[in-house]
């Protein structure tokens, strides 16, 4: 995993003398910037006084603060932010349902999962049942207990014709939720499936009171209650006094949006905000060269991908799919488009962030000119169309840099670029080649059921392969760890040869925060950590 | 009093009635002449600008993005501006821009003076129902954001270059349309429409004779200004991630584009930005050329 | 002059139902639903068909005109389809910020336009006029997302004197509240002081090129007076014109200022509803934009007829 190291000069490269000075000026609430000026004064460039500033209120702030407020600025919000976890399709929601409501079950770093809601989760010997035993004592914010009803109410509206739920197939293999007692919760597999908690940790399947339907001032039992919520413009949460466990660190958070990439650096820059999500790649050297603030790049499996639809024109024809993968300069893109801030793809969705399920033995496809004039004869293609919108930052530039080398093989390759909004309903899927986006899923198993399961929905180069299928389900019963890793290496392989998904690169989340703020994760399912920051970050600055 | 007298009298009504200001004769000042270096050299450009570009616009070749200029990457060229934020060269990328960005706005715009300048003057002319009913859908569409309107051609037409003129001469018709009629409604209650009328010229003459070369020097303003309108309204599709379709290379998505270098010292969006402002401010420099030499001689001999 | 502002007004209603029309047919051509837009990637078709029923998106088309309208005529705006909150409480404390903000703009570059366009119709091709256009020409020829952006990099990033953003808080001091809204209307007063300047100059020396005025200067009517008294009087229709259309930008227009110093505003709303297909909302916002510019120009023709009698009594 490539994860971004600190700058270099750090407090330590001072004499004692002099980190004594500014480690008890800091202390004492000295502004970092004064304290700049003294190393700036002795000579120190603005880079290095800020990074050592740095590192010296890390060393002052060993433990959380608490108190203050933390300003937190998303890249869209609009009047469709919602407060329905299952309906959650945004940071900017999925932060606001990590400030406001609690799971189940919550991921570590690592994206295992530990007890929220439950204070213990257990499954029978083949992963055919799992009980969730509930903590007691935990309020929502109106002052009711959390009981096993109110669990029941936010699993069911996941089923059913009237589920309007964005997360309803990743449950679709729980059989039927049972109320074992008052504060048990039992869900009843269709099938083995040992990776049920940690699809419940995701955003969607927050628990939310019995009978909620408006979901303009919910109920949540979370870190902190809602003092204002305007969708579009903002939102304000004060610390909920009676959390169920030692409370959050900050007083308030303030979330809302700054959809302009370029203002939204500047104000993290100018100090208006203390965290912002999705930098772009090319602000990395501004940020690194101011004081005060820091990139916060997390690597991640989330990836760009270039869909060629199966079913039709050009992309029946094997060898110009091939041809496609062919032309790809994966390490340009990382270098170049994303700055280094992620991973070589290998047309292939599982990559090391997914740890040992990831096949390294597959060597990754080099950018190969000849080879892909040859494929490109042989398919007899000479002029294809890419429907493009920026579904993920670079995305445009990608396929940009496609055309390049697709013209150097003799392909015309026009470029249509969409407008973003209704990419999903109209073009994605419904075009023969487009661009996608995944972020990444919990599990290696979820990712590609999801996106190259034969009968996947969501399958958007509609490749379908038997093997791949059978062995989706096979993978999930295996606990014998080198036939489990073998059968994820011949999936992957399978993906990576036969499917005509080019995925080139996988991008790190990359957001950006002011260094008084800590207590952020790297847990790498989504932007800052997985969204779960609002209930750990603290200010060392107070 | 006889009917001889009365006769002279007529006549002598006829002559001192005031006719059309008289055409003057055009001349330039210095800074009119330099406008119209500018746009000659603009114009030039928009026909050669791609021969003698030194990388195609597309040609991602560059060693690093944002170079600075006076740049060179090994083996591939210099780059007089530097390069753009995905390693392209940025002079080659103006110099195809001229193309893009200067077709795009005289087409709009004249398809907007086109339809708009028409309609207007029709409406003052005819008045009644003409008048109310081409007001109204005028305003109908005026008072709408042309964003939003450009945001809802683009998504319901695609962003080729067609639906963008189409797009942005409509919505700036309907600002023409407003500026005419209130023109032609001033002028056609003027002293010397109303002689041409009692002279019992038809309407074509008094529109064409009368109304339309009194309009002219304000929409002759009002076309600069339109100009770069539209221009900026194609920009501005950019900031909402639409507008031209890449590569092709248009100086206000390349403003846009190149935007976040600004924050550390690139100035891949300062020189689009000058490109605009140099074409923009030459046709309006001539335009005001253009102006005081029919009006404003009059107003100087004053001071 | 009464009968023809109750025209004008019933003619205003019947504007706004055209642009209610406009606005339901382009809404509708629009490529996908509000449901797939909200449900995004990972959309179902089961999960869309109980989005639409849940928000009576699955009626035809008309006959979600048909309520919105009889929703209007009781003075009930709906909700949005997308978020759900209604959008009475959307719209709310935008409005007064876009007011806010086009009100205050319009106080300083309205009077400030016509004065400098005054001066430079005074002295055509002197070095007043020379500055005044090169100034103004200049400053609307580049983007405005270019002028917005270089401030903020100059003000807030690099000075630190001003908030990057103005997002109106209401925890936010008075001067905190001048602070933030200090970019934006100064960005705002160089976009339409720019145009007002150049077509107040315009109309001026258009009018002064006519015989009655040049009999004036025969006369020997002063040089201040014949500006003042004559020309400007009769170049009022001309500018009130220009000045509308830039008091109505100021209100439906400004979406890339709101953007980039996130600023609750209408224009922007109206976007983020086009781009949800949120019909409802994009209507309510059609409606006030359109209904600011009716009255807009309403006065605007109420001043030109005043201050030309020829055009009161038209033959």
């Amino acid at each position: 995993m490539t994860e971004y190291k600190e700058k270099t000069p750090t407090i330590n490269n001072l004499s004692a003398a002099d980190q004594s000075m500014v480690k008890s000026g800091l202390s004492r609430g000295v502004s970092r910037r004064a304290v700049m000026g003294w190393l700036m004064a002795g000579g120190a460039t603005v880079a290095a006084a800020g990074s050592i500033v740095s590192s010296a209120s890390k060393a002052v702030a060993a433990t959380p603060q608490k108190g203050g407020t933390i300003k937190f600025a998303s890249d869209v919000h609009g009047p469709s932010d919602t407060l329905d976890p299952g309906l959650n399709t945004s940071t900017i929601d999925y932060s606001r349902g990590r400030a406001h409501y609690n799971g189940l079950v919550q991921f570590n770093d690592d994206t295992s999962v530990r007890p929220e809601l439950a204070e213990e989760f257990s499954a029978n010997g083949d992963n055919t049942e799992w009980t969730f035993k509930l903590r007691k004592g935990v309020r929502f914010h109106d002052g009711s207990g959390l009981t096993a009803d109110d669990v029941m109410y936010s699993m069911g509206r996941h089923y059913g014709d009237k589920s309007t739920s964005t997360a309803k197939t990743l449950v679709a293999d729980v059989a039927e939720w049972v109320k074992v007692d008052e504060f048990t919760v039992k869900a009843v597999m269709s099938g083995p499936n040992g990776d049920l908690p940690k699809i419940l940790a995701t955003s969607q399947f927050k628990i939310i009171k019995d009978g909620t339907t408006d979901f303009q001032n919910p109920m949540g039992t979370g870190p902190f209650k809602l003092a204002d919520y305007q969708p579009g413009v903002r939102s304000l949460h004060t610390r909920n006094e009676d959390y169920w466990r030692d409370g959050p660190n900050a007083d308030t958070l303030e979330i809302f949006a700054i959809t302009d990439k370029v203002a939204r650096t500047s104000a993290l820059l100018s100090g208006d905000i203390d965290l912002m999500q999705a930098l772009d790649p090319k602000a990395i050297p501004q940020i690194e060269s101011a004081p005060g603030v820091g990139i916060w790049s997390v690597a991640s499996g989330a990836y760009i991908g270039i869909a060629i639809m199966g079913n039709t024109e050009p992309g029946n024809n094997p060898d110009f799919v091939l041809a496609m993968k062919y032309i790809q300069r994966r390490e340009k893109i990382v270098r170049s488009i994303l700055k280094g801030q992620g991973t070589v793809g290998n047309d292939n969705p599982i990559n090391v962030a997914y740890g040992e399920d990831f096949c390294s033995d597959l060597p990754i496809r080099a950018h190969d000119l000849d080879k892909a004039k040859f494929h490109l004869k042989k398919s007899g293609i000479t002029e294809a169309t890419i429907q493009v919108a920026e579904v993920a930052p670079g995305t445009t530039d990608v396929v940009l840099l496609m055309q390049r080398e697709a013209q150097k093989i003799g392909l015309k390759l026009n470029i249509n670029k969409v407008p973003n909004d209704g990419y999903w309903g109209a073009v994605w899927m419904k075009t023969p080649m487009n661009v996608t986006t995944w972020n990444m899923r919990p599990t290696a198993n979820v990712m590609m059921n999801l996106a190259f399961a034969p009968d996947a929905p969501w399958n958007d180069s509609l490749w379908s392969n038997e093997r791949m299928g059978q062995l989706l389900v096979e993978s999930r019963a295996v606990t014998d760890p080198a036939l489990r890793h073998e059968m994820y290496c011949e999936m992957q392989t399978l993906i990576s040869n036969e499917s005509g998904m080019i995925i080139p690169a996988h991008r790190n989340y990359l957001d950006a925060k002011s260094d008084s703020i800590e207590g952020i994760g790297r847990m790498p399912l989504g932007s800052l950590g997985g969204y779960e920051w609002p209930e750990f970050a603290y200010r060392t600055d107070l | 009093m006889t009917d001889a007298t009365a006769n002279t009298e007529e006549t002598t009504i006829y002559d001192e009635l005031p006719d059309a200001p008289p055409k003057k004769k055009l001349t330039l000042t210095w800074v009119g002449k330099l406008g119209v270096t500018v746009v000659v050299f603009w114009l030039v450009m928009v026909f050669v600008g791609p021969y003698i570009a030194p990388f195609h616009e597309a040609d991602i070749i560059a060693y690093d993005s944002y170079m600075p200029i006076l740049s060179t990457t090994e083996g591939e060229g210099f780059h007089l501006l530097g390069t753009d934020y995905i390693e392209r060269d940025l002079f080659s990328r103006i110099l195809w821009g001229a193309r893009t960005t200067i077709g795009i706005a005289f087409t709009a715009t004249l398809l907007a003076y086109l339809v708009g300048v028409s309609l207007g003057i029709a409406a003052a002319v005819a008045g009644g129902w003409v008048d109310v009913s081409l007001s109204r859908v005028n305003d109908a569409i005026i008072s709408l954001p042309s964003i939003m309107l450009g945001l809802l051609a683009v998504n319901a037409f695609g962003s080729s270059i067609p639906t963008l003129i189409m797009t942005a001469g409509a919505i700036y018709a309907a600002s023409v349309f407003r500026i005419a009629r209130a023109l032609g409604q001033d002028i056609m209650v003027m002293d010397f429409v109303e002689a041409a009328r009692v002279r019992g010229e038809s309407m074509r003459w008094i529109i064409f004779r009368e109304v339309l070369p009194n309009a002219a020097m304000p929409l002759a303003t009002d076309f600069g200004l339109r100009l770069v309108f539209v221009v900026l309204f194609i920009s501005s599709l950019s900031f909402l991630g639409l507008g031209i379709q890449p590569p092709m290379a248009d100086w206000g998505s390349m403003v846009r584009q190149n935007l976040d270098g600004l924050g550390y010292g690139s100035y891949a969006a300062v020189w689009p930005a000058l490109a605009i402002a140099t074409f923009t401010i030459s046709i309006n420099l001539i335009v005001d050329d253009i102006s005081a030499s029919s009006g404003g001689s009059l107003a100087k001999k004053m001071i | 002059m009464q009968r023809m502002v109750f025209q004008r007004i019933i003619i205003g209603i019947v504007t706004l139902w055209v642009v209610s029309i406009l606005v339901f047919v382009g809404t509708s051509i629009l490529p996908g639903d509000v449901a797939e837009i909200v449900l995004g990637q990972t959309a179902t078709p089961e999960s869309l068909a109980a989005y639409r029923a849940e928000r009576g998106l699955d009626q035809p088309m008309y006959m979600q005109y048909a309520s919105w309208l009889g929703g209007m005529f009781t003075g009930d705006l709906g909700t949005s389809k997308a978020g759900g909150a209604s959008i009475a409480s959307l719209i709310g404390g935008r409005f007064g910020n876009t007011m806010l903000l086009a009100g205050v703009v319009a106080l300083i570059s309205v009077p400030m336009s016509i004065v400098l366009g005054l001066l430079a119709a005074m002295y055509p091709g002197t070095w007043i006029d020379r500055i005044l256009t090169f100034g103004t020409l200049s400053l609307i020829s580049v983007p405005e997302f270019f002028i917005a952006t270089f401030m903020v990099l100059i003000f807030a990033v690099n000075l630190n004197w001003l908030p990057a953003i103005a997002h109106m808080s209401p925890e936010d001091s008075f001067w905190q509240t001048i602070g933030g809204m200090a970019m934006p209307l100064i960005t705002l007063i160089i976009v339409v002081a720019a145009q007002m300047i150049r077509m107040t100059r315009a109309g001026i020396l258009n009018v002064m090129n006519s015989p009655y005025i040049e009999m004036a200067i025969l006369k020997g009517v002063r040089r201040k007076r014949i500006i003042l008294r004559h020309a400007f009087y009769n170049a009022i229709g001309p500018i009130v014109n220009v000045v509308a259309l830039n008091l109505a930008y100021l209100v439906s227009g400004v979406v890339i200022v709101e953007t980039i110093f996130a600023y609750p505003g209408l224009a922007k709303l109206m976007i983020d509803g086009v781009q949800t297909r949120d019909l409802p909302l994009v209507q309510a916002c059609a409606m006030i934009f359109c209904g600011t510019y009716v009255i807009l120009i309403i006065m605007a023709d109420v001043a030109a007829i005043l201050s030309n009698p020829r055009l009161r009594n038209p033959k």
